[in-house]
């Protein structure tokens, strides 16, 4: 068969790997900028017990290969918590969500943390003098100053969510890695698929850059 | 309106004010003066609650300052702050930093608010600006939306804390004009500044600042022709 032809075939599989791929990345980001925000908030807090918890999170989850993270929300938690009974039969892709989402949460704690702290003190004692909460002056003021400064390192770490969801293979996820495997195991046919899978990621990656580009635009008319 | 009663203030082993008492009555304008590192500057910090008081006592139109979240809302809803560096919120209009605190902070709507932002725009002369980011605006310029920021919130005082020293001298003159029309419309202000002029037409009193003491005070005729104490005389000198 012609090194197309090959591709061609096992475009319906690598597409669903694919889609699956793309699932796991949004929900991954989606869910880690909120574990993120959680946790850089804890960080910043002024509340000692608070802070202690965020940094154990970040230490942690920061400090772990992913894959010994995953094989731990797959194979170990299990043991002391029945998991895969309260989430079955959708137990493996849960494990393989709140595996990614800790992990890349730890980073994005950090980066959103950075943000925060990037914006001068003037700012919230000006926010304050005017009688707002804190509350009020980190959702209204600083956030919104800080998510612009974010942007960049957090379309970093976005990506690197994109690359590690190849790591659910190993617990049997079928997204895009898993499904380029497979199709490998009846065509052995490495060099074309593997080429394939290379350039489906990179569509997706670049897709997002395209995206990140355009938001960095978008916010630039707003100023600092 | 505002009384200080034994303030005192260190951070750390660092004695910043020393046992200060002032009162502050209602429409007047006090200029407090020093130099640099005297504590003036700490001094108006913490009638906002910006800076925490070692020992003493403050209150402003008889509340007294707390580390209370509430009561320190309260105060500073009542109490107009304007930086040295203007901090205007770097990702809001001129608009939008003089709003944000009447809708968000006093609820108004936004219709109201906006209207009650020209207002106040109309005032210190910036209305045409009303669209721009303060990153367009001259120094001169941003401190006067500040001013328009504070006075948004109706407060019954208006804090100055060196509001000119970072301007370029040619902006002077326009921020100066600014307060002296809010101190003619009978405001309760307390202005931190170098601007002896400023002090001498438009101050009720002067009061003078070295290593966190009031040293001396009175009508500013009085502080600057006649001063009593050695330490006013020798800034005085050095300064004008």
């Amino acid at each position: 068969m012609d090194f197309f032809g090959v591709i061609r075939d096992s475009l319906p599989e690598l597409f669903y790997g694919a889609k699956l791929t793309l699932y796991y990345s949004l929900a991954t980001i989606i869910l880690a900028t909120v574990v993120g925000l959680i946790f850089a908030l804890c960080k910043l807090s002024h509340n000692k017990a608070l802070r202690k918890i965020g940094e154990g999170y970040v230490h942690i989850f920061r400090g772990l290969p992913l894959i010994v993270e995953i094989f731990y929300v797959y194979f170990a938690l299990p043991m002391i918590l029945p998991l895969h009974r309260w989430f079955d039969p959708y137990f493996t892709p849960v494990a393989g969500t709140i595996a990614l989402m800790l992990n890349e949460g730890a980073y994005i704690t950090e980066i959103i943390r950075a943000g925060i702290l990037s914006i001068q003190r003037g700012q919230t004692e000006a926010a304050l003098s005017i009688g707002m909460s804190s509350a009020q002056t980190m959702r209204y003021i600083i956030l919104p100053q800080a998510f612009k400064r974010m942007i960049p390192p957090l379309v970093n770490q976005f990506i690197q969510t994109i690359k590690d969801t190849s790591l659910l293979s190993v617990i049997s996820i079928n997204e895009l890695t898993r499904q380029g495997q497979i199709v490998i195991s009846t065509t052995f046919s490495s060099l074309q698929i593997w080429t394939a899978v290379a350039a489906i990621y990179l569509a997706i990656i670049l897709s997002l850059t395209a995206v990140s580009g355009y938001l960095e635009r978008k916010f630039q008319i707003a100023k600092r | 309106m505002i009384l200080a009663r034994n303030v005192s203030k260190a951070f750390g082993d660092n004695v910043v004010l020393r046992d200060i008492s002032l009162e502050v009555k209602e429409g007047e304008v006090v200029v407090v003066i020093g130099a640099s590192g005297s504590g003036k500057t700490t001094f108006i910090r913490l009638i906002n609650g910006l800076e925490t008081l070692t020992s003493g006592e403050i209150t402003v139109n008889g509340t007294a300052i707390t580390q209370n979240k509430t009561t320190l809302r309260l105060i500073r809803k009542e109490v107009g702050m304007v930086f040295q560096h203007f901090n205007l919120f770097h990702h809001l209009n001129t608009l939008q930093n003089i709003a944000i605190g009447p809708i968000k902070v006093l609820g108004l709507k936004k219709e109201a608010a906006h209207r009650r932002a020209y207002e106040l725009l109309d005032r210190v002369g910036l209305r045409d600006k009303a669209a721009a980011y303060p990153d367009e605006l001259s120094g001169g310029q941003q401190q006067r939306v500040a001013i328009a920021r504070a006075l948004a919130m109706n407060p019954l005082v208006m804090l100055f804390d060196e509001p000119t020293s970072a301007l370029d001298p040619e902006m002077v003159g326009e921020v100066l004009a600014a307060m002296k029309d809010l101190a003619k419309s009978k405001m309760t202000m307390v202005v931190v500044t170098h601007e002896m002029g400023f002090a001498r037409e438009v101050g009720d009193r002067v009061v003078f600042m070295d290593g966190g003491l009031v040293v001396e005070q009175g009508p500013p005729s009085e502080i600057f022709n006649n001063p009593r104490e050695k330490r006013t005389q020798d800034f005085l000198s050095k300064i004008l």
